[in-house]
C-alpha cells in the first residue's frame, strides 16, 4: 500500500496524460462471489445478519448479478445450524437468529446450482475508538479535510483492523485496513481524507476486527481494486483467493470472504 | 617457450595511448604492425604491450576520431613508447580507418560486445534535452527495458538486477534518477563505456545477464578546463586540470536538475530533483605507478508538502593502484567502498524509514602480455557486503511507531579467475577462463526455522501459496556461517576468421549471481531491497550460448554484425500471489525459487564513417520464466506454466543517424519501434464490500499497443568559435517528434461518477522540445 502510493506520487509529479480508451478484455466463466461479513454491532444483540451472493461479471458490464435460490448457513459451535433466507431474488440472504460468541469458530456452508461452498472463521473481537478528530491538511493539496480516528493498539503482536469510512452526500465508502506491525502496544489513528469532505459533514466509522487472514484478504484486494495494468510499478496481479472453497468442484472456486467480527460504530460531524 | 623463437630474440615494445591534447588516456586503441598483421589494443587504462623478435617495425595507431601515426621503432631492446594522439578536428572528411583483418572487432575472440564513447551517448537526442547513457544503449540490439519511465534496463531478456554496472571497477547498485526519467551518469565525465551482453570473460562475476563498465575520465593533465551546459531540466560544469604537468590531473564534475521543473501543475511547496557529483584524481608516479582515487555521489530527492521526503542514491570511493611488474604484466590494485541508501520520511504517519546496502571490495588484476598470440589475465575479488533492510522510527515523540529494525544481513562474496587469449593460428583466436566463486551468508541477530524447512506452504485446499509459520528463531554471531556456496564458472568465446572481413564467432559463459534485488513490479523501484544468497535463497545460475557473424567493407565504413543467443537461468526468485515486499522481515515466506529462459537474434547494421553515421538494430527475443511446483501436488506460481517477463519485447528495432551538415550543424535522428510490454486484462469483476474487483487470468498474457517514436536534434557550433577559448555550443532538440502517446499503462478502474469500470491508458511524454547550451573553457 505504502510503495503504492509512494510510486503513484513519483509518477504523477511528472507530466503524463490520461485517457478512457476502448479495448477487449476476456471473459471468464462465472463464479460465486461471497460477502459473508457477521458484524455484531456494540449495543445489538447480533441476531440479524446479512450475507450477500453474485457472481463474477465480464469487466465492462455495468450489471453484478445476484447468485439466487441458494441455501445459505452458519453451523455454531456447538453443531446447530442457522438458516439464511434470501430477500425477493436480489441476493441478500438474512437471518435473525445468529448468536455471536468472541473467539468462537463458525462454518459458513452455501449450496448453489448443487454445489457445496465452505468456508471456516473465528468470531473477533474490537478495539474501540478512544475518539475522532479533524484536521485541515491532508491530502496532495494538503488542504483537504483529514479524518482520524484514534484507537489503543492491545500489548502483543497480531491484531489488524478494517475501518469503513462512510460519506452520505454523495455516498461514498471508503476502506482501510491495519495491522500492529509498526504500531503495538500504542495509541494511533485510520486516517481517511478525501477531496468532497466539507464543513459540517457527517460520516461514519466502523471499525472490525480482523483474523490475519482476513487482513491478508482484505490488503490484497485493496492494493488489486487500485492496481495499474502493466507500467513500470505494476505488481502481477493475482486472484485474491479469500477463506472460502467449493467442496465439489475445488476448480471452481468462489471470490469473497467469511468474516466474523465485534463491531464499533462512530458518527462523526464536521465542524 | 616455443621452439620457433629458437635464435631469435623477443623483445616487448610497451607503453601507454593518451590524447595529446588532455592526456587523458585512450581505451581500445589499435596499435598495430601491418607488415606482421599482428598488434594489440590498449586496456582499460590506455596500456599495451607487444612483444616481437628483433628487428625493425612501423607502428601503426588508429583510433575512431584521432589522426593516426605510424612510428618507426628499432626493436633491440625491451622499449618503452608512450603515444599521444591528436584528434582530428577535420570532422568533414572520412576518417578511413584501413582495410585490415586485425579490426578489433572482427577478430578478436570477444562478441557481444558493444562500445560507446560519451561523445557518441551526447548525440543521441534524448527526453528534455538530457543526454542518457542508460538510454543510449537501450537504441543497442539485445537492450531494452520495462517501458518509459521505468528504471534500469534489461540484457537479452534478463532482469534488471542481473546487470553488473560498474563505474571505475565500483559496483553501482541503482542506475537510475527520478524513477528511470535519467541515468546516474553524468555523460561529460564519462570517457567510454562497454556493454557485455554474452561471452562474459572471467575477470566478470557476480551478475547473470551483462557488463556495463564504465569509465571515468581521468582529468586533463596539460591544462585547466572548464565546461558546462546549461539545459531546460538541468545543469552540469566539469573541471579538470593538473595537478603536475602530464603527471597528475583532477577532476570534479557537478550536475543537477532544477527543483521544481516536474511539478509544474502542482503548487510549489513540491520539490523533485536529483544530484550527482564526479571526482577523479590520477598521478603517475615515476614510469611504473599510477595511482587513481575517483568518487561518485548521487541523490534524488522527493518532497511533497513537507509531508513526505524521499531521499536516496548511491555513493562510491575507489582507490586504485596501477602497477607495472614488467613491461609484460600490467596490474591493478583497486579498493572499493560502494554504498546505496534509502530514507523516507512519512509526516503524516510520523513514520522514518532508512534502508541501504554498503559493501568494501578488493580487486586484484593482473594482466600479462606473456606472448604476442597469448595473453593471460588473472585476479582476484574479495567483497563484504552488509545489508540493512529497513529501520523504522517515529519521526516526531507522539508518534505511535515504534522502533523496529529488519534483521540486518552480511556476506562475503570472493571469487578467483583465470583467463587466457590465445591465436592458435591466424585464423582462429581463443579466450578461455574459469572463475570460482565462493559465497559465504554470515550470521545474523535473528533467523527463523520452520518445519521441514519450509517457508513457503502450499494449500492444497485453496490450491494457493501461502506464509509458513516459524516455529522458531535462532540467533547468531556474526562470525557464524549461515550458508555457503561455490560455483565453477567456466567461459569460453572463439572467433574464426572466414576472410580478411568477416569471421563467426562462438561462446559459452555460465555465471553466478548471489545477490538478488526483491522486486515484484516490472521495473525495479528505489525502494526495492537486495537481498543476498543463503538458507532460503539459493544463487541464480546462467548458461548462456551464443553464435555470431561479423563482416565489414574494405573500407570500414559498413560493419554488419548478426548474433544469436540461449540462455536459461535457474534459481531466479519468483513471488507467490499477493507477495508483499515492503518491510517485510521474513521474505522467505513469499519467495520461490523458479526458472528463466531467454533466446533471440540481433541484428546490428553500422555506417562508422563519414558524415552520415549510426546504426540500426533489429532483435527478436522471447523472455519467459516458470516456477513449477516443488513436488506433484502442488500448481506452481501461474499454475506452473511458462509466462512472459515484463521485460519481454518481441521486436525491438532501433536506427541511430547522424548527419554533420557542415562544420556549424550537425545533425541527430532515432527512430525506435517495438512490441509492447506484457500486461495484464481483467477477465471478470466482482464486487465485495463496497469495492469493485477486477480478477486476472494467467500471468502477463496481454501486452500494451506497440511503442515507437522518432527523436531529432540538431546541434549548432557557431563560426565565432573559430579561433576563441571559450567554445560555445547549442543543442535544439524535439522528443517524440510526432507526439505519439504511447502507453506507459492500461489502468482498470470503477469510475465513481458513472458507477461503470473504465480503461484508462497512461501515457507519459508528448512531444517534447528542448534546448541546452553547452560551453568548454
Amino acid at each position: 500500500m505504502l510503495k503504492h502510493f509512494l510510486l503513484l506520487c513519483g509518477l504523477t509529479l511528472i507530466f503524463s496524460c490520461e485517457e478512457v480508451i476502448d479495448l477487449e478484455v476476456p471473459n471468464s466463466e462465472p463464479r460465486l462471489v461471497i460477502e459473508a461479513s457477521i458484524n455484531w454491532f456494540e449495543g445489538t444483540l447480533g441476531n440479524e445478519q446479512e450475507i450477500k451472493l453474485s457472481l463474477t461479471a465480464p469487466y465492462f458490464n455495468s450489471d453484478i448479478p445476484p447468485a439466487n435460490g441458494a441455501q445459505v448457513s452458519i453451523i455454531n459451535p456447538d453443531g446447530s445450524v442457522i438458516e439464511f433466507f434470501e430477500v425477493n431474488q436480489t441476493g441478500r440472504y438474512v437471518t435473525g437468529q445468529f448468536n455471536p460468541q468472541l473467539g468462537a469458530t463458525y462454518i459458513l456452508q452455501i449450496t448453489y446450482l448443487g454445489e457445496v461452498y465452505e468456508a471456516t472463521e473465528v468470531m473477533q473481537s474490537v478495539t474501540p475508538i478512544d475518539y475522532v478528530l479533524h484536521e485541515q491538511s491532508g491530502g496532495f493539496s494538503g488542504d483537504e479535510f483529514e479524518v482520524k480516528a484514534f484507537y489503543t493498539d492491545p500489548v502483543g503482536l497480531g491484531n489488524a483492523y478494517l475501518f469503513e469510512f462512510v460519506q452520505y452526500n454523495p455516498y461514498n465508502l471508503t476502506l482501510r485496513v491495519f495491522e500492529d506491525q509498526f504500531i503495538d502496544g500504542n495509541q494511533t489513528f485510520a486516517y481517511f481524507s478525501d477531496e468532497d469532505l466539507a464543513l459540517g459533514d457527517q460520516i461514519t466509522i466502523n471499525n472490525y476486527g480482523l483474523s490475519e487472514q482476513a487482513y491478508d484478504y482484505l490488503f490484497l484486494l485493496s492494493l488489486q481494486s487500485s492496481n495499474p495494468g502493466g507500467g513500470p510499478f505494476t505488481t502481477q496481479p493475482a486472484t485474491v483467493r479469500g477463506n472460502c472453497y467449493n467442496t465439489t468442484n475445488p476448480e471452481k472456486y468462489p471470490f469473497g470472504y467469511f468474516r466474523l467480527s465485534q463491531a464499533h460504530s462512530v458518527a462523526y460531524t464536521i465542524d | 617457450m616455443s621452439f620457433c623463437s629458437l635464435g631469435q630474440t623477443k623483445h616487448t615494445i610497451s607503453g601507454t595511448v593518451t590524447d595529446g591534447s588532455s592526456n587523458e588516456t585512450l581505451i581500445g586503441v589499435n596499435v598495430y604492425i601491418p607488415e606482421l598483421q599482428k598488434g594489440a589494443i590498449t586496456n582499460s587504462y590506455g596500456f599495451y604491450s607487444i612483444t616481437l623478435e628483433e628487428g625493425n617495425y612501423v607502428l601503426l595507431i588508429q583510433f575512431l576520431g584521432y589522426k593516426s601515426q605510424s612510428i618507426p621503432v628499432e626493436l633491440n631492446k625491451n622499449v618503452s613508447i608512450s603515444i599521444q594522439l591528436q584528434e582530428d578536428t577535420e570532422e568533414l572528411e572520412a576518417v578511413v580507418i584501413s582495410a585490415d583483418k586485425e579490426s578489433n572487432s572482427i577478430r578478436s575472440p570477444q562478441m557481444s560486445v558493444n562500445t560507446l564513447t560519451s561523445g557518441t551517448v551526447k548525440q543521441i537526442p534524448a527526453v528534455l534535452g538530457e543526454p542518457d547513457l542508460v538510454k543510449a544503449i537501450t537504441f543497442l540490439p539485445g537492450v531494452t527495458n520495462a517501458g518509459e519511465g521505468s528504471s534500469g534496463f534489461n540484457v537479452r531478456g534478463g532482469s534488471a538486477d542481473q546487470n553488473l554496472i560498474l563505474l571505475d571497477e565500483a559496483i553501482l547498485y541503482n542506475s537510475s534518477h527520478l524513477f528511470g526519467l535519467f541515468s546516474v551518469f553524468n555523460p561529460d565525465a564519462i570517457k567510454d563505456l562497454k556493454l557485455f551482453k554474452g561471452g562474459i570473460p572471467a575477470r566478470y562475476g557476480g551478475r547473470l545477464s551483462s557488463v556495463l563498465d564504465i569509465y571515468q575520465k581521468d582529468g586533463n593533465s596539460k591544462s585547466h578546463q572548464l565546461n558546462g551546459g546549461v539545459g531546460l531540466v538541468s545543469s552540469k560544469l566539469l573541471v579538470e586540470g593538473p595537478l603536475k604537468q602530464n603527471l597528475g590531473s583532477y577532476l570534479l564534475a557537478g550536475r543537477g536538475t532544477y527543483a521544481h521543473l516536474f511539478l509544474p501543475l502542482v503548487d510549489n511547496k513540491n520539490i523533485a530533483y536529483f544530484y550527482d557529483l564526479n571526482t577523479k584524481l590520477s598521478y603517475q608516479f615515476g614510469e611504473k605507478d599510477n595511482l587513481l582515487a575517483s568518487g561518485y555521489f548521487g541523490r534524488d530527492v522527493f518532497s511533497l508538502d513537507d509531508s513526505f521526503r524521499n531521499v536516496y542514491g548511491n555513493a562510491v570511493f575507489n582507490m586504485r593502484w596501477n602497477h607495472l611488474f614488467s613491461d609484460k604484466l600490467f596490474s591493478n590494485l583497486s579498493m572499493i567502498y560502494s554504498d546505496y541508501y534509502y530514507g523516507l520520511r512519512l509526516d503524516f504517519i510520523e513514520f522514518n524509514w532508512k534502508s541501504g546496502i554498503q559493501n568494501f571490495n578488493l580487486k586484484y588484476d593482473f594482466k600479462h602480455y606473456l606472448t604476442n598470440d597469448l595473453t593471460l589475465q588473472y585476479g582476484l575479488n574479495s567483497i563484504y557486503h552488509s545489508f540493512n533492510p529497513g529501520i523504522i522510527e517515529p519521526s516526531t515523540p507522539e508518534s505511535s511507531i515504534n522502533y523496529d529494525e529488519l534483521t540486518k544481513k552480511y556476506a562475503i562474496e570472493n571469487a578467483v579467475y583465470f583467463e587466457a587469449t590465445k591465436n592458435l593460428s591466424t585464423n582462429l583466436a581463443l579466450n578461455i577462463g574459469l572463475r570460482w566463486s565462493h559465497f559465504t551468508r554470515l550470521g545474523q541477530t535473528e533467523l527463523n526455522y520452520y518445519a521441514n524447512d519450509q517457508a513457503v506452504l502450499f494449500n492444497d485446499t485453496f490450491q494457493i501459496y501461502q506464509k509458513a509459520t516459524p516455529i522458531g528463531v535462532r540467533s547468531y554471531k556474526k562470525s557464524d556461517v549461515l550458508a555457503s556456496f561455490n560455483n565453477l564458472e567456466p567461459r569460453f568465446s572463439a572467433s574464426y576468421l572466414i576472410n580478411d572481413l568477416s569471421s563467426v564467432k562462438l561462446s559459452y559463459n555460465r555465471m553466478s549471481q548471489y545477490l538478488h534485488l526483491l522486486s515484484n513490479t516490472s521495473s525495479p523501484t528505489p525502494l526495492d531491497v537486495w537481498t543476498p544468497s543463503g538458507p532460503f535463497i539459493k544463487p541464480q545460475l546462467l548458461d548462456q550460448y551464443a553464435i555470431g557473424y561479423a563482416t565489414q567493407t574494405s573500407n570500414g565504413n559498413y560493419s554488419i554484425e548478426i548474433e544469436s543467443y540461449f540462455k536459461s537461468v535457474k534459481n531466479r526468485i519468483d513471488y507467490i500471489d499477493g507477495a508483499n515486499l515492503v518491510a517485510n522481515n521474513a521474505i522467505e515466506q513469499v519467495i520461490l525459487n523458479g526458472r528463466a529462459r531467454a533466446y533471440g537474434v540481433e541484428l546490428l547494421l553500422k555506417k562508422n564513417l563519414g558524415r552520415l553515421n549510426g546504426w540500426l538494430a533489429y532483435t527478436y527475443s522471447i523472455s519467459e520464466q516458470q516456477t513449477p511446483g516443488r513436488n506433484a501436488s502442488e500448481t506452481g506460481i501461474n499454475g506452473g506454466k511458462w509466462y512472459r517477463t515484463a521485460y519481454d519485447k518481441t521486436h525491438d528495432f532501433s536506427a541511430i543517424a547522424q548527419f554533420k551538415y557542415n562544420k556549424k550543424w550537425t545533425f541527430n535522428a532515432n527512430f525506435v519501434i517495438q512490441t509492447g510490454q506484457p500486461v495484464n486484462y481483467p477477465n471478470a469483476q466482482y464486487e465485495y464490500n463496497g469495492l469493485s474487483i477486477a480478477n486476472y487470468g494467467e500471468r502477463n498474457s496481454f501486452r500494451l499497443p506497440s511503442y515507437h517514436r522518432l527523436d531529432l536534434s540538431a546541434s549548432l557550433n557557431p563560426r565565432k568559435n573559430l579561433g576563441r577559448k571559450w567554445q560555445g555550443e547549442w543543442i535544439f532538440g524535439i522528443y517524440n517528434v510526432y507526439g505519439r502517446k504511447n502507453a506507459v499503462s492500461i489502468a482498470f478502474r470503477d469510475n465513481i461518477e458513472t458507477g461503470n469500470n473504465e480503461a484508462v491508458k497512461t501515457s507519459l511524454f508528448g512531444m517534447v522540445p528542448s534546448i541546452s547550451y553547452n560551453f568548454k573553457f
